[in-house]
């Protein structure tokens, strides 16, 4: 039977006991400098990305749809900027966003890869700019933990105060539940500041539950240290050989085993390089004609259509602008082949992504940080989102704006459209087709989608919870403490 | 009219421990009534501490059973604790608590009276200084240390105390007046199995002796009607036994 009283004043005796420790009291401010630290700058950093990235979005639409009257072809080189305003929780945990880029330029025949904005890549390049909060709590806060709690149990036993203990008719069970709530206290002290964080977030507009799942996760997971902590402590006889256990667990679980994953993954689940990704593409659109050449022969089937359909004997004689038709139907085939590509290479990161997430079965960071990054949306799953919404915008206003072409100019004056002035200006089509650039709705993932996708991680981090309490209750109830062993 | 003799608290029924390979007792046989006070005799290794630490359930015998009242220690060794009040050798307190804290602490977990008043008589019988009761424990000297212990054992109120090496570190004042304590608390009916190296300070409380060597009991002395266990007898056979 547990003796709720006895478990309590077991918890606030530890917790005097570590006050009038200076190493423990060191530890511990240490630790929340850093984690205060690390949310304060981040929440800043992101929060000022997060303004200026829409404000310069709102710029960069401002700035295509006031352009004078154009060429519309030259409008489609003129592009456009998309950028990628960080999730609420990014300022928990920024994930993959540092690592893939936010900003992409949107043009005509490309699909160009997302990079950096220049202004942030100095704030990003400090000594210490992956300290991010996800981190500290992930690596920094666990330590802190093994640091104040490894002797716990095994310092009682040392020094043979847990037989006068268990003298006062206290269980070992309850014992060894009165050390792991004194550090499960510890644990969820730390969690306060990622209690604003995570509360700001929701404020920001981030779904409520996803605010909540996201701190319940690092709740859970640092329930996972202080388990493991208390029975690594009530199996050894030394306090010393608790810390070196506990030191060697760490090393093992937060940096070895992610190092494998990583490699693992990258080792089964090869990604094509830049290079020879884009030497396969510049073959398969050695095949698709130029849109800028309405007699290229491979618009020949699409020219006998159009004079078949319209019933006329050559392209002058049609009710539309050849040459807009034609850059239409290029762009749609080169973003076919574009988009096969892109596919390609978003199903090989996933396909790695989920190869390094299995070996989150074999450690509780690993499967925090897939969690992390899943609830908070800064995962490759949300980035490769970005990247579709903004082809897509990309397909479209290209699109549209090839429609004009075809629909506004016609073709006697684009093909004379260099003879002199007069002809130019007649190509140039008003400013109001600019309008057809649609606003940049980047949204995360659906809130069913990053619960349903952070679930079975937030599933390991339970089961290791659980795994590692059934390893401290063994050891109490099998009389780690007596002293047979 | 007959009168049957007083029933057991403390048993040791051929009582057998192996630890690492080694047998550390071997057949010990005794049996304490209530209100007895045993003293366990016997040089550094002889197995007294065991002896202990098998009855308090921390130590389980190889054959052989620890009995208090007449149930084995095994069974329910928490109904045996709330019996039981422990003085271990080095008075096993936290350092970094003051002698009131420790007190109140180890007294809440027993679910004990813990006032300051209770606990201050308590440090009052055994001697503590007051000016001393809020310094921590790292400060002290064995000696106080032992008697915040023994303060505790006393605190306690069970009917059964088991010491080891109570004396040890005490000034000869201080000895003097815990062996009166003992012998008190043993006239109100507390039982006392109490282990210790020192022949002359237990023949003068203890009406029953027992002798262990190599884990064997090899003497057992007990006081007639008016006279004290002969402590040149004791240690007579004591250093026999050592040759």
């Amino acid at each position: 039977m547990m003796d709720k009283a006895a478990v309590v004043r077991i918890a606030r005796e530890e917790w005097r006991f570590w006050l009038r420790s200076r190493t423990a009291v060191a530890a511990a401010a240490v630790v929340f400098i850093l984690v205060i630290t690390s949310l304060v700058s981040t929440a800043i950093r992101i929060e000022t990305e997060r303004e200026a990235r829409l404000q310069l979005q709102a710029i960069a639409e401002e700035t295509f749809r006031s352009q004078p009257a154009r060429h519309p072809h030259r409008m489609i080189h003129y592009g456009h900027y998309v950028f990628r305003a960080p999730a609420p929780l990014a300022t928990a945990d920024p994930g993959v966003d540092p690592y893939t880029g936010t900003v992409m330029f949107l043009e005509g025949h490309k699909q160009n890869s997302a990079t950096f904005s220049p202004r942030y890549t100095q704030a990003d390049a400090g000594p210490y700019a992956f300290l991010s909060p996800a981190l500290t709590y992930q690596l920094l806060v666990p330590l802190l933990l093994i640091v104040v709690g490894f002797a716990c149990l095994a310092r009682e036993r040392e020094t043979r105060t847990d037989q006068l203990v268990f003298t006062m008719a206290v269980n070992p069970g309850s014992f060894w539940l009165g050390k792991s709530l004194a550090l499960a206290a510890l644990a969820f002290a730390t969690l306060v500041p990622l209690g604003f964080v995570a509360g700001n977030a929701w404020l920001q507009g981030e779904n409520g539950w996803i605010a909540l799942t996201f701190w319940l996760g690092y709740a859970v997971y640092l329930l996972c240290w202080v388990f493991l902590i208390t029975a690594c402590s009530v199996w050894s006889k030394r306090a010393s050989t608790s810390l070196l256990a506990l030191l060697a667990c760490w090393m093992v679980l937060n940096v070895l085993l992610p190092r494998i994953a990583s490699s693992a993954a990258d080792a089964w689940a090869p990604l094509a390089g830049k290079v020879q990704s884009d030497l396969e593409i510049a073959r398969e659109l050695r095949d698709v004609g130029d849109g800028h050449n309405a007699n290229d022969p491979s618009f020949a089937k699409l020219r006998a259509q159009l004079l078949a359909q319209y019933d006329v004997s050559s392209v002058e004689e049609l009710p539309i602008n050849f040459r807009g038709v034609v850059a239409e139907a290029a762009e749609e085939e080169l973003t076919e082949t574009l988009n096969r590509f892109a596919d390609r290479r978003f199903d090989q990161e996933l396909a790695q992504a989920e190869l390094a997430n299995a070996f989150s079965l074999l450690s509780p960071y690993l499967a925090l940080k897939s969690f992390s990054i899943t609830t908070a949306s800064t995962n490759i799953g949300q980035h490769h989102l970005f990247l579709r919404s903004a082809e897509a915008l990309r397909f479209s206003f290209v699109q549209s704006l090839n429609k004009v072409h075809a629909e506004v100019l016609t073709y006697a004056d684009d093909v004379n459209r260099s003879v002199d002035q007069q002809s130019e200006q007649r190509t140039r089509v008003d400013a109001h087709h600019w309008r057809v650039l649609e606003d940049f709705d980047w949204e995360p993932a659906s809130v069913s989608d990053r619960l349903s996708g952070s679930l079975p991680f937030f599933g390991m981090l339970l089961m290791w919870a659980l795994a590692a309490s059934i390893l401290g209750w063994i050891g109490t109830s099998r009389g780690a403490w007596s002293q047979d062993g | 009219m007959n009168s049957s003799p007083p029933k057991p608290v403390l048993t040791a029924e051929s009582l057998t421990v192996d630890r690492g390979g080694h047998q550390v007792l071997s057949g010990v046989e005794f049996s304490i009534a209530q209100g007895e006070i045993f003293a366990l005799l016997g040089g550094n290794g002889a197995g007294k501490s065991t002896t202990l630490l098998t009855f308090l359930g921390f130590v389980t015998p190889t054959s052989g059973v620890a009995r208090v009242n007449g149930q084995s220690v095994h069974e329910d060794i928490k109904a045996i604790h709330k019996q039981v009040a422990y003085l271990p050798e080095a008075a096993n307190l936290y350092p970094h608590l003051n002698a009131r804290e420790n007190l109140d602490y180890f007294l809440s977990l027993a679910k004990a009276d813990n006032s300051r008043a209770r606990i201050d008589s308590a440090l009052d019988m055994v001697g503590l200084a007051a000016s001393a009761r809020d310094r921590r424990l790292e400060a002290y000297s064995k000696g106080m240390r032992q008697k915040v212990g023994i303060a505790l054992a006393i605190l306690r109120d069970a009917p059964i105390l088991l010491l080891d090496e109570p004396t040890s570190g005490l000034d000869p004042v201080a000895i003097d007046e815990f062996n009166s304590l003992v012998v008190a608390l043993a006239g109100e009916g507390t039982t006392v199995l109490m282990v210790t190296h020192d022949v002359y300070g237990a023949c003068q409380v203890a009406r029953h002796i027992g002798l262990l060597q190599k884990g064997q009991m090899v003497g057992d002395f007990r006081a007639s009607a008016g006279n004290p266990i002969s402590a040149d007898e004791v240690h007579r056979k004591f250093t026999e036994s050592h040759l």
